[in-house]
């Protein structure tokens, strides 16, 4: 199969990859090592293969890896890029909002979408927002606790002087 | 079987890579659908033209006439956060935050939405409603074409292989009230097992005149038009013998999210919830 050369930005680093016509944007991840974004549904439902696009969430297992050409694709690995988690990461560590944690990537990222469109979101908002994601382990109610969590967290960091 | 992904990045250039009898050459725009057929294997392209590139399709905007514009390449998440849509159809605006996850609605667009010419949406019954219309261009004259005109059975519409959707345009709904109702066997943001849409003109909360639409139930959005012709007759009083009408029209279909005699007892009760939910918003 015909592969084509791309450049783009993963977690914001210029990355060149050799991609061919087929490669979805999890393919292409797990081609370089990055094994965060999970094809788990296959087919947009469940979110275990969450990706951000130019700052936006898309299902990873649904998009050309061709497409992903002069880019920011933004994926879990990115989010402890200083050696320390996100808040967010951190607040599903507390609430322990996990068994497997095959869906949490997916997960986190949209809860990191959700605060930063809104920052008090009400469990209902919560729920609304995360509605197209599937824990199989069935963690939603520590899920909601690390939304809350992280969500005061954030907030409280923001009134700390620089 | 590998294809090739083309990125043109103008309609002209489009229609150049479309106008083939090749029927595995595919314009391609959030793609979210598509690749749903690729990868199952029901769909192998040769070729993917890819339309986000072109200028010019995006966007939102009234018109002097009162009619909302919106590019085909339009996000179904730009369509759910506008403002314009909110004010003008905002039945849209309430439709789409039970049209898939997030994810997709970033994806998908409303051109693609149209031309898939899927049984299984939300959209084209709830645009047909609107009598909302898709503006078309090609490698020769564009045209008008009815959302309900558009479908012209399952996955088939009535475009040629070098036309694309450029826009959809809504007309200004003055003083007619809309309201979609939809059935899911899954999670609320499912794809339906029935869709019914209704569209009434009910100034002096008497029905004037209405558009009732079925979607997912059958194998192409279809017009509810001895309904219809029930309820502009009798008004309200009708709707019984409308509903009763409307079950004996349609001809249903089987899937994945139920059987023809459980969406049929579906449509009883939704086209009645509908009609009832535009006449109480006005007592």
């Amino acid at each position: 199969m015909t592969k084509r050369s791309i450049t783009f930005y993963l977690n914001g680093r210029p990355v060149e990859a050799y991609v061919s016509p087929k490669d979805t944007l999890v393919d292409l991840l797990r081609n370089l090592d990055h094994f965060g974004a999970r094809e788990s549904c296959g087919q947009g439902l469940c979110g275990c293969c969450t990706v951000l696009v130019n700052g936006t969430s898309v299902s990873g297992c649904l998009e050309l890896a061709e497409l992903i050409e002069g880019k920011n694709l933004d994926t879990i690995e990115g989010l402890d890029a200083g050696g320390e988690l996100s808040v967010v990461q951190q607040a599903f560590i507390d609430a322990g909002a996990f068994q497997c944690g095959f869906c949490t990537s997916g997960f986190i990222l949209m809860v990191e979408q959700l605060l930063d469109e809104n920052d008090s979101p009400t469990p209902d908002e919560a729920r609304d927002y995360l509605s197209g994601n599937l824990c199989r382990c069935a963690a939603y109610p520590e899920i909601l606790d690390a939304v809350q969590l992280a969500a005061d967290k954030r907030k409280s960091l923001q009134k700390e002087p620089a | 079987m590998t294809y090739e992904i083309l990125k043109p990045e103008t309609l002209q250039d489009a229609f150049g890579l479309l106008d083939t009898d090749d029927p595995m050459v595919r314009p391609f725009s959030g793609g979210t659908a598509l690749m749903l057929m690729m990868k199952s294997g029901i769909f192998s392209p040769s070729r993917l033209v890819v339309l986000r590139d072109i200028p010019g399709l995006n966007g939102i905007r009234l018109e002097e006439d009162g009619s909302l514009w919106i590019g085909a390449l339009t996000t179904l998440a730009e369509l759910e956060k506008s403002d314009l849509v909110a004010q003008h159809a905002p039945v849209v605006t309430h439709a789409l935050r039970h049209l898939s996850n997030r994810r997709v609605r970033n994806v998908a667009r409303i051109g693609g939405a149209l031309a898939h010419g899927d049984p299984h949406m939300d959209l084209p019954p709830l645009l047909s409603a609107l009598n909302a219309e898709v503006i078309v261009e090609g490698s020769n004259q564009g045209r008008r074409i009815s959302v309900q005109d558009l479908v012209t059975g399952y996955y088939e519409t009535s475009l040629e292989s070098n036309e694309l959707i450029v826009a959809v345009r809504i007309p200004s709904q003055q003083s007619w009230q809309s309201a979609y109702r939809k059935f899911t066997a899954r999670s609320a943001d499912d794809w339906p097992a029935l869709g019914v849409a209704v569209s009434l003109n009910a100034s002096r909360n008497e029905i004037q005149d209405l558009r009732l639409v079925v979607g997912a139930a059958t194998e192409r959005p279809t017009r509810l038009e001895q309904s219809e012709g029930i309820l502009r007759q009798e008004g309200r009083s009708g709707l019984e013998r409308a509903t009763e009408a409307a079950m004996a029209s349609v001809e249903f279909m089987d899937d994945a999210h139920g059987s023809s005699q459980w969406k049929k007892a579906l449509l009883r009760v939704e086209l009645r919830r509908a009609v009832q939910e535009i006449l109480d918003r006005n007592t």
